[in-house]
Parts: structure tokens; sequence; C-alpha cells
């Protein structure tokens, strides 16, 4: 792909509240292994960003930066307090929820200890309703309650992982390859979901995928990343019709 | 930051990479006829004496630790039980010089074959257990030994709790001229008086010297078979399966093949071990191979430097050497003197881990590359000096602390604020032979 | 029948012993799926502990043993931050070496300041027998060893799922990189899993060395130990009423087999106990009751 960009370059936008997450030469290693070489990312609030990119660009690795699980420098700032340096567990406190790659379920631990996990930095007592509500929002967790989180279906892991991350009520929701491993029809479901959340709860999304065409239809705006650099960015619709974004990662 | 740059190929790099072995061979050869007079140090009231005794302890550990290295750091299979083998090893070489009145050496044709046998069938069921479970039962079977010698069946042979003593001795033959090395060696100006004493050998002294020698040459014979083992064919296939067993399967290698015969052959020298014990004190006792040499075993492999060759060396003089001087230490400001009397050796081995954790995970072998590596930067020939350079170490580090990634970010900032960076962070020492 | 009583009694007393060692293992296990060398040790240091309050202090027996569970706990609080914290959890090998370097330490500087010769320990239960039927005998001892691991139990099970600090202990043990995602943070509750295993340990310690046949050595744990292992790995390393379970069968199988098979002597207890969790490991790798969690990927 082209360094330069058809699209127009970030901005104020859609739906673009104060910035929330602020991502400025971000570079991160894994032992001796380079991966961002020098990240610029923005999330204003309210907005759903998505990050797209092949397999080996960084797109996880960029997700983990943000929350302390790997070796970064750089800056990367949450309502302008430095999370660089920080560990994951603070990165949470502070009101980051991430739903990793691959779910990152307790699966030896029950659904519902799932879920009240997700809401362990909450020190108020609605835990319990939001649970129910949860419950009746996805009515197959209720269902299996009890249950091993890790019997349940990929598509069902996938909603109570982000049921367990909105447990907490978080200032911020990053989803790391949600349609990963799972059935396209399943797919299309957790996106229509994520929509609904976007639509009735206001969450600021940050979201990584490889499946540009689903991930560009709830996104506000985009960043396209390859080999460790943003070579693109702009409002959703821009991307949409942005050619060498079509060829390379839309397939038409 | 490095002092030194040596190309390869080049005649300094050939001094560079045979100057430590031949230094290593000239200690080896003088050093026996050093300690022969039982040389020590005074720190405050303590004396700490070095004495050949010591030092052939130590060499047959260095064998049992190696042992236990190619199957734990070589092959990935934490097997923890290798005193066990060289209390086969030792009870076998008494009883047949003491009942059967075989010379020492001759015993190593049974005790080799036996160790090895042994070990391949401890390592079938091995190959269903793994990991934690396979330390634990390894353990179990150091722990067992013990009451298998004291068993009343055995003791007319082992001698049951009280051990049995050799009476047989090793005598130094005619045709080694030791009293004339003795003599050349005092003789050398500055030193010689110093370190070698006057050069008459008295007594044993010829005979302990000999045993020396013997002891010096099995071990050479164990480590050379060890490294050509490991950096043979077979070898390769070894160290494959620890990194990745599927991996290795599916390149062809024969898995429970070659874990089966790498526990052969770590009894084997474990066996060995045990029969240089025999030779170097003469006495063996049932708690002297139980779960505390187990334990000293792990210890001289880590203190040295798991998946390091050398690091075996390093390995049995510490385990020998830190006990018997914390023996010797007579006083300690604060510290009352009956604590002097338990076992202080423990403790320091103790002690000794915690730090080597926190500041040299690798082992004391691996700080040693490290300080190498900064100091000599070995450079492939005909290439100018590249960028970034990976260290390619002969096995897994220990792991560490935190964040290793942001070593190499730190030497970016380096980058981009002007400084120059010297090219290869780490330089690559590929098929040294420590 | 009294013969096979009479066994069954004493595999009961040892067995009972070992369970609550193995407890402590396994607690210990669940958070950071190492097992811990140095458990063993800090449950002597902590029946020394008790000693001290109870015979030197003059404390009563169990207030004594409380105290003793409360400053081993601190002082296990205080090694989990100093020298557990500073390492990556999920990276092994520098964590195993250090507590094989602490379970040389405290090994000998037990040695070191107590002296190698044995010491009476008080009584924690009546003495005397429950119930007799000839040559077998109930003791209290047993008895009250038994219902004290039972409660243990109980309590742990409640406080592992009905507690907060429980649920953050299960979600280290399930899953450590998630865990940190919710905002566990994993050094406290490792730090909890530390006291709450070394506390149980001077427990398991106290009640181990109070049995009238034993008196308190340095070295009691040392030979326990691998008897403990092998109970916890044969419940399953992850199951804490595995542990209990492994401890009685393998009380009862030190007491059988030596009792009832002539020309194994009785030293061989301990390589009955080997050969037993080797013949486990076989047939179930997890252990009796160890979990093999279902994963969809």
């Amino acid at each position: 792909m082209s360094d330069t960009s058809t699209a127009t370059s970030t901005g104020a936008g859609v739906s673009s509240g104060p910035t929330l997450l602020s991502l400025k030469g971000v570079r991160a290693a894994y032992g001796q292994v380079r991966v961002l070489h020098g990240i610029d990312l923005d999330v204003h609030e309210g907005e759903v960003v998505v990050v797209l990119g092949a397999n080996g660009a960084g797109k996880t690795t960029t997700m983990r930066a943000i929350c302390g699980m790997v070796g970064t420098a750089g800056s990367i700032t949450l309502d302008g307090k430095e999370l660089v340096g920080r560990k994951p567990a603070d990165v949470a406190r502070m009101g980051v929820a991430h739903v990793p790659q691959g779910r990152g379920t307790f699966a030896d631990l029950s659904v519902d200890d799932n879920l009240q996990l997700g809401a362990f930095v909450r020190k108020d007592k609605e835990v319990r309703a939001d649970i129910d509500r949860w419950y009746e929002v996805f009515p197959v967790l209720g269902e299996r309650r009890t249950q091993q989180a890790g019997t349940l279906s990929g598509g069902e892991q996938q909603m109570l992982a982000v049921a367990r991350a909105l447990m907490g009520r978080p200032r911020l929701l990053l989803l790391d390859e949600p349609s990963l491993g799972l059935a396209p029809m399943i797919v299309q479901d957790v996106f229509r979901r994520l929509d609904t959340v976007k639509a009735e709860l206001g969450t600021t999304m940050l979201i990584v995928e490889q499946n540009a065409n689903l991930a560009l239809g709830i996104a506000d705006r985009g960043y396209v990343i390859e080999a460790g650099h943003i070579v693109l960015s702009g409002t959703a619709d821009d991307l949409q019709s942005d050619d060498a974004v079509r060829a390379a990662y839309l397939g038409y | 930051m490095s002092l030194l740059t040596v190309t390869q190929g080049t005649t300094a790099h050939k001094v560079y990479r045979w100057l430590p072995w031949a230094l290593f061979v000239l200690v080896v050869i003088s050093v026996p006829f050093w300690a022969v007079h039982t040389p020590s140090f005074s720190v405050g009231d303590s004396n700490f004496t070095f004495s050949l005794g010591n030092l052939n302890h130590a060499v047959a550990y260095m064998v049992g630790v190696l042992g236990l290295g190619l199957l734990v750091g070589y092959n990935g299979q934490i097997s923890l039980g290798n005193s066990f083998f060289m209390g086969i090893g030792g009870y076998l070489t008494a009883t047949l010089v003491v009942d059967n009145e075989w010379p020492y050496l001759l015993t190593l044709v049974v005790v080799l074959p036996v160790c090895f046998v042994v070990g391949m069938l401890v390592g079938l069921p091995a190959l269903r257990i793994k990991g934690l479970y396979l330390a634990l039962t390894t353990l179990g079977l150091a722990a067992v030994f013990p009451s298998i010698v004291r068993m009343d069946q055995l003791r007319d042979r082992t001698g049951g709790a009280n051990g049995k003593r050799i009476s047989a001795d090793l005598e130094a033959p005619d045709w080694l001229p030791l009293e004339d090395i003795a003599e050349f060696l005092s003789g050398i100006p500055l030193i010689g008086d110093w370190m070698f004493g006057d050069g008459r050998l008295g007594g044993r002294d010829a005979d302990d010297v000999w045993v020396f020698i013997l002891l010096a040459l099995l071990a050479t014979a164990a480590f050379w078979v060890s490294r050509n083992l490991i950096y043979s064919r077979p070898g390769r296939s070894i160290i494959a399966v620890r990194d990745n067993e599927t991996g290795a399967a599916v390149n062809g290698v024969n898995v429970p093949m070659t874990k089966t015969l790498t526990f052969g052959v770590s009894a084997a020298l474990g066996g060995l071990s045990g029969t240089m014990y025999a030779m170097a004190i003469g006495f063996v006792a049932p708690d002297v191979f139980g779960i505390n040499l187990a334990i000293f075993l792990i210890v001289g492999l880590v203190v040295g430097g798991v998946g390091t060759l050398s690091g075996a060396v390093i390995g049995g003089l510490v385990i020998v050497f830190v006990p018997h001087w914390a023996s010797q230490i007579e006083s300690v400001p604060v510290v009352p003197e009956r604590y002097l009397r338990g076992p202080t050796g423990t403790f320091f081995l103790g002690v000794l881990l915690i730090i080597l954790t926190f500041f040299l995970p690798g082992g004391i072998v691996y700080g040693w590359r490290k300080i190498r590596a900064r100091l000599v930067t070995v450079r492939p020939a005909g290439h100018a000096a590249s960028g970034e350079e990976v260290e390619l170490a002969e096995g897994d580090s220990a792991g560490g602390l935190l964040s290793r990634g942001q070593d190499v970010l730190d030497v970016d900032d380096e980058e981009e604020h002007g400084e120059p960076v010297s090219a290869p962070a780490q330089a690559t020492n590929q098929g040294e032979p420590t | 029948m009294e013969l096979f009583l009479a066994r069954l009694f004493d595999g009961l007393s040892a067995g009972a012993t070992y369970a609550v060692i193995a407890v402590a293992l396994v607690l210990i296990y669940k958070a950071t799926t190492l097992i811990n060398f140095a458990q063993g040790e800090l449950a002597m240091l902590g029946s020394f502990f008790v000693y001290i309050f109870a015979v030197e202090q003059d404390m009563p027996i169990y207030v004594a043993v409380v105290a003793g569970m409360i400053v081993s706990a601190l002082l296990a609080a205080g090694i989990e931050r100093v020298l557990i914290r500073p390492f990556d959890p999920a990276d092994h090998l520098p964590l195993v070496i250090i507590t094989l370097g602490l379970f040389l330490v405290i090994n000998a500087a037990a040695g070191m300041i107590w002296g190698f010769d044995p010491r009476r320990f008080p009584r924690v239960f009546p003495s005397g027998d429950a119930w007799t039927m000839g040559i077998a005998r109930l003791r209290w001892y047993t008895v009250g060893t038994l219902v004290t691991v039972l409660v243990l139990l109980v309590l742990l099970t409640l406080l592992l799922k009905k507690t907060k600090i429980g649920l953050a202990f299960r979600a280290v043990s399930s899953n450590l990189e998630s865990s940190g995602l919710v905002g566990v943070r994993a050094g406290p509750t490792l730090q909890f899993g530390w006291m709450l295993a070394t506390a149980v340990g001077t427990l398991a310690g106290a009640l181990f060395v109070a049995d009238p046949f034993r008196q308190l050595d340095p070295l009691w744990a040392q030979r326990v130990l691998i008897f403990a292992a092998a109970a916890a790995v044969l419940g399953g390393l992850d199951s804490l009423w595995g542990a209990l379970a492994g401890g009685l069968i393998l009380g009862f199988i030190e007491s059988m087999v030596v009792g009832y098979v002539d020309w194994i002597p009785s030293q061989m207890g301990l390589a009955a106990a080997v050969v037993a969790i080797i013949i486990v490991l076989l047939i179930r790798p997890n252990g009796l009751f160890g979990t093999r969690t279902v994963e969809r990927v």
C-alpha cells in the first residue's frame, strides 16, 4: 500500500467529544523484536474507532501497549493521564476494559463468576442488578450462569467477554479481533450487538479487526496499520471509499 | 562499548578462542601440586582451607551436575533424581572393590551400563509424566535411595546404615614422574616457592595427586563425550525436543527414543560421578546419596548455569567449597557461636541461589559470557558490522525481570538523540566451547 | 478385624496430617501453579513459633497456635513482597529457584538457631483414646486432627467461593492475564495466597508435632514434605478436598502396605508412596480430582 492517503487525516470528525485516548510516538517490542515503530492515534469520547491491518501488522500489540502488557516507549494518555509504565491492573482501574484476542475467558470459573470479575473494580451495590440485566439481554448466559465458562461456544464466550468488559462500566472499551475464530453468522451477530451497545450506552470503543467490512460498518473513524506504522486514517466513510483500502482489506 | 573487536578467521580470533582452554589446562595440571599442601587463607578468626581431598570431591560432583544438566538443561526434562544414580555408582564400586577385589576403574564396566539401563527404565514412565509431576516423582526417587540401601536384605553388600569403607588404595604408578613435576613447579621464579612449597611429595601425597589425575581424566572424558553429543546430530535432536516437542516430532525426531536415551546417558554420568566419589572419598554411606545431594546438584546446576556445560565445573566447585568454607567460619560479629555450628553451608547456598536469581539469573557462566560479550566483539568474516544482532545463547537464559523489550527501546532512544550506538548490542558467539 | 482397624486408625492419623500440609501446598499451587519448596519449611518455622509462644512465653496452646499462624503469615507476606513480587508471575523458573533457595535458608536457619535436639511439644488435643476395640485404638488426637482438617476445608472453601478476595484468588489461578485486565492486582492477591498458605501450614505443623508420639525438631518438614507433595499430587494439585483424599489414601497405603506385606521394611513407606504416585499419574495425569478444564478456542 502506498504511504500517501487519499482519505482525510484525523481531526474533528463525526460525533467527537473531547479526546479520551491519545497515543503519541508509541513504540513497542517483545524481547528483542520491535513491533511498533511510532504510532499516533486518537480516540474521542463517544466514538467508535477501528484499527485495521493484516496479521502481524501490530494491531494486537497496540492494544497490549495501551494496557501495559508489553514493553512500551512513547506516550499513551487517558483523559490526560499517562498510561505507559503502568501495570494492566492499574490501567483497568482507570476505566479501560480490554477484551483480549481469544476472549480471555476465565474458563474454569462459572459464567456468573466471570461477570462478577468484570465488576471487580466497582465499589457500588448495583453489581447484581447489572448482572441480571445482562442475563436478560443474553438469555443464553442466564441459562448457563453456573456452568464453567469454558464450556460455552465461541460466540457465547464472545458475548460473555463483552458483557464482562461492560460490567466494569468502563470509560473505554478495547476489543481485540472480536471476529477471530467465529463463524460468519456469529460474527455478524456480535457486531450487531456492539452497534446496540454503541447506540444505547454510548461507550467509547477502540476495535482492532481484520474483518474490515463489519468493523467499518459500526465505526466513526478508522486507522490502517502496516508493519508497525499507521499508514492511513480517516472517517469510516472515507476509508470505505478509499481505493487502496478497498483493494487490500475490503476485497473489491 | 567493547574494548576489542576480533574478526572471525583471523589469528587473533583463534587466540581468543583457544587461549582460555590453554589456560584452563595449565591450571588443571598445576593445581594438584598446589592443593596437596592444603593452602589456606584467613579472614578474621577463620582459617579457610583448600585441600586436594576437597578438590577431588568437587571433581566427582562436577560430573553429577553435568549429568543433571544434560537432562534438564539440554533436554528439558525436569528430572531431579540424579543422586539416585550417583548412589548406584558409588555403592556398586564400593562392593566390587571391597568384596570382589576389582580395581576401581574396572568397576566402570559394570556401573556405566547398569546405570544407563536403569536410567532408560526410569525414563519410560517419564514420557508420560511431565513437568512438575516429573520433578516431584524423581525427587521422591532420590529420597528413597537411602532407604533402599538400608534394607536388611542388602546389608551384607552395602554395610547398611553404617556405610562401607573402601580399603583399597589407589597408588601412583612408578613410571609417572610426579616428583619431577613437583620440583619443576616449585622452581618457577617468583611464585614457585609460595605456591608449590618445596617441591617434595611426601608419603601419601603422590597417591592423592594420582587420584586427582585419574578423576580429572575421567571428568574430561565425561565433558568431552557430552560436548560431542550436544554438538552432533543426536544432540540437536535432544535440544530440539527441549524447545518444541511437537515441532521436533514433525521434523522426524523420534521423541520417545531421544528422551529415554538422554535419561540413560544422564544416569550413566551420574553413575560415573558416584564411582568417582568412591575413589575420592573412600567411603559410601546411605545419607550421602539422599535428597540432600539431589538438592545440592540442582543448586550446582543453577549456580553454574542451566543449559551450559562449563557451568557444571563451577557447580561442582560451589557445592563442595561453600559448605566446606562455611563450616570453617569461626566467628561472625553479632551472631552467636552455636549458630555457626549448625548447617551454615546449606544456609549460604540458599542465600547464593536467591542472590543469583536477582542478579545473574542465567548462572555464573551466563554472567561471564555477558561480560565477555561487552569486552570483545566478534565480527563475522567479510561483513561490515551490521545493525542489531541477536545474541544466540546455547540454551534458554533463565527468566528475569519484567519488560526485557525495554532494553531494545532504550537503545532506540540513544539513536534518536544522536549518540552513536555501537552496532551489535550483543555479540554473536556461536559455537563457543564454554 | 482388630488388626485391620488398628492399621486403619494409624493410617487415618498419619493421613490427616499429610492432608493438612498438602492443603497448604495446594493453596500455593492454585495461586501460582508452582510447587513451593519453601512451604514445608515455613510450616516448620511456624511450628517453632507456636512452641516459643506456648512453652517459652507460657501462652495457652490454642492462643499460641493462633499467634504462631499470624506471625508466620506476616513473615510470608514479607517474603512475597521482597523476594517474589519483583518477578513476572508467569515466568516460573526464577520463582522455583527462589523458593528452593528459601527452602535451604529456612531449613538451615532453624537448625542453626534451635539445634537438632528434639523437644516436647505441648498437647493440642486430650491424650488417650476416643474409642478402642482390643488393640485398635482411635486416639483423641486422630479425631481432633480430622475434625480440624474438615473445619479448615469448609472455611477455606467458603473463603474462596464467597468472598471478593477469594474470587480474585481464583481469577489469578484461572487466567493470570485476564485477571489483570479486570483490575485484579496479581501481587497483593498472591501475597494473600502466601499468607493463607503459610498460616494453614503453621496450623498443620502444630497439629503434626502435637502428636504424642512425635517431637519437635527442625527436620520434620523435610521428612514429611514428600508425603504431603505426594498427597497433593494424588488428589490433584488444584483441588483442596482432593488433598484431603490424597492424604488419607496415602496414610492408608503406608500403614496397610507396611503392616501387611512382610518383606517390605518399615522404611519403605516412603517408597510405597512414590510408587503410588507414579501409578496414579500414569493413569490419571491430573491426579484423582484435579480439574481438566474444558476449553473452546
